[in-house]
């Protein structure tokens, strides 16, 4: 998938400016510094921490795009930093769940092994 | 070593270690010197002023550090009486006034020196800390945190009207261990009395909300829930600071919250938005410098019938 | 979709069972670690997939009617967290999986995979 994906196949809404680039991977978080440490490169990071610094933390880790979930309104500044940084900025309805599970859907994961439960009562 | 630890240690002590900022443990004004003062005297300064270690400034920017081990090895090898400029130590590690302590508490962790040098914005030397500054600035807040718990146990006085049920909560600045204990209270009296699942959630969120709301922003400040037949009415009220744009805290995604009640789940801008949707009727009153009062009536959706309600 | 298939569908370890482990039916879930947000959740019996580990969780769980807590990211619980649900009732269970993860497994879990237009 790329990152018009999002756009045309999702109709999330673009709130930036981007070029266009294959999206190897997805991350949610709303933890900036769990973003940092873990997020994969070349993803698009699924969060509903609207602020300023969540791009810089994004393209620390070499994030592609941002999808904000959430009703806050997407501050001005957080915008003019993406177009600093190149990142695209996409805005959805859909809650972190849902927007997860559907960009799931985009890059092709099915229903994955499932790893063995334990029981610890 | 300082036996006081960001991961483990219980809310109330992580949370000072992120509100104190070193300018507010540092002391100051220090005692500084030049490259050009001789050991001998910076010698007679630390012993006259009973501290361990004096920074070199020249032309308002630090250079150095000097040291008791310092002046130690200068005694040994017979240099006490050369300027310090030539032997001082030019590898600084240094703390800046915006930091917050848990970052000096890294830094002893980490680095072994007794003392750190603190700089602000414009990189002026503005104070000194030491291990003792910190444990003794939160044994002081500690203690001021206990005797506003205690002052407020005190001033309760509690006034029950007739066929009404009052009950009162003492809410505490950045006490995240009992943070929403009073809502989690008020669920369980509102499932006592039989109310619908939808009045116990929009009470309980409201009432969340703005307890919240104290432990996060305030000084400190009180829940009380006062139960009628057909409704309940919050009132959450803290001494201060006060809201000083009620239409912009009233604005969905308007945060004040920094950082670190973020990283606690908190502080994305919706509590008082929130607490209006949920609410039947809501009021707010704030004065900087005095306080805040949130007042909200959430009538019950069908009436509780506490004496028939099945057992 | 019940708590036995999240479990397996997380990977997950179960810390407390509580009374509904076996009854309660999952339709709806939210994934959130800012408590704020899920405080403006609309709906009932949410599963709340977090990665805070502290007993707001199960405050704000309990809050909104939430009807269980997957603690993610490999992330312990705190004692507190594990008396209060035990106290509330509320189910917990951890899962080593990060969010996205635990969102697209459940997600196909409950709703199958995804199909967006091409």
């Amino acid at each position: 998938m790329t990152i018009a994906d999002l756009e045309a196949r999702l109709g999330y809404a673009s709130l930036v400016a981007y070029t266009d680039a294959e999206l190897a991977g997805a991350y949610t978080s709303d933890l900036l510094s769990d973003v940092i440490a873990h997020a994969p490169e070349n993803s698009v990071l699924i969060t509903l921490q609207a602020h300023k610094n969540t791009v810089a933390c994004a393209s620390l880790a070499g994030v592609l795009a941002l999808v904000l979930t959430g009703k806050a309104e997407v501050p001005a500044d957080l915008l003019d930093a993406a177009r600093q940084e190149n990142l695209a900025v996409f805005r959805t309805a859909d809650n972190q769940f849902t927007a997860s599970w559907k960009i799931a859907g985009l890059l092709g994961l099915g229903l994955g092994p499932i790893p063995g439960s334990k029981e610890n009562l | 070593m300082i036996p006081f630890e960001t991961q483990n240690s219980p809310s109330i002590i992580t949370e000072l270690l992120y509100r104190l900022k070193i300018k507010d443990i540092m002391t100051h004004p220090v005692r500084s010197a030049d490259p050009t003062t001789r050991l001998r005297e910076i010698q007679t300064t630390m012993r006259e002023n009973k501290v361990s270690g004096v920074p070199i400034v020249e032309d308002d920017r630090l250079v150095g550090m000097i040291s008791v081990d310092d002046i130690i090895r200068a005694l040994d090898q017979g240099y006490i009486e050369s300027p310090c400029g030539v032997h001082m130590s030019r590898k600084l590690v240094v703390l800046e006034d915006d930091m917050p302590v848990s970052m000096g508490l890294s830094h002893f962790e980490k680095y072994h020196f007794g003392r750190f040098p603190v700089i602000n914005r414009d990189k002026e030397l503005v104070g000194i800390v030491t291990s003792r500054d910190i444990t003794s600035a939160l044994l002081t807040e500690m203690n001021r945190a206990l005797e506003t718990l205690e002052a407020e146990i005190n001033s309760q006085a509690a006034p029950v009207a007739a066929g009404e049920v009052k009950r009162v909560f003492v809410v505490r600045q950045f006490d995240y261990e009992n943070a929403g204990r009073a809502s989690t209270e008020l669920k369980k009296l509102l499932q006592e009395r039989g109310v619908s699942r939808k009045t116990q959630r929009n009470a309980s969120v409201a009432s969340y909300e703005l307890e919240m709301n104290i432990v996060n922003h305030s000084l400190g400040g009180r829940m009380i829930y006062q139960f009628s037949a057909d409704r309940v009415v919050i009132e959450a009220s803290d001494r201060g600071p006060g809201i000083p744009d009620l239409a912009k805290a009233m604005t969905e995604g308007f945060s004040t919250a920094n950082d670190w009640i973020r990283s606690l789940g908190f502080g994305a801008g919706m509590g008082l938005p929130n607490t209006k949707r949920v609410s039947d009727d809501f009021s707010i009153e704030s004065t900087v410098g005095k306080g805040t009062t949130v007042k909200v009536t959430i009538v019950f959706e069908t009436a509780p019938t506490p004496q028939e309600k099945p057992a | 979709m019940t708590f036995q298939q999240v479990l397996e569908t997380v990977g997950g370890t179960v810390i407390v069972k509580g009374s509904r482990w076996d009854v309660q039916e999952i339709q709806h879930v939210m994934a959130c670690s800012l408590m704020s947000d899920v405080l403006v959740t609309e709906e009932d019996d949410i599963l709340l997939v977090t990665s805070l580990a502290s007993d707001q969780t199960a405050r704000t769980a309990d809050m909104v009617g939430a009807c269980g807590i997957v603690l993610m990211n490999d992330k312990t619980p705190q004692a507190e967290l594990v008396a209060l649900c035990r106290e509330l009732d509320l189910p917990l269970m951890t899962s080593s999986l990060p969010a996205f993860e635990c969102c697209w497994q459940l997600g196909n879990r409950l709703n199958g995979p995804a199909t967006p237009k091409s």
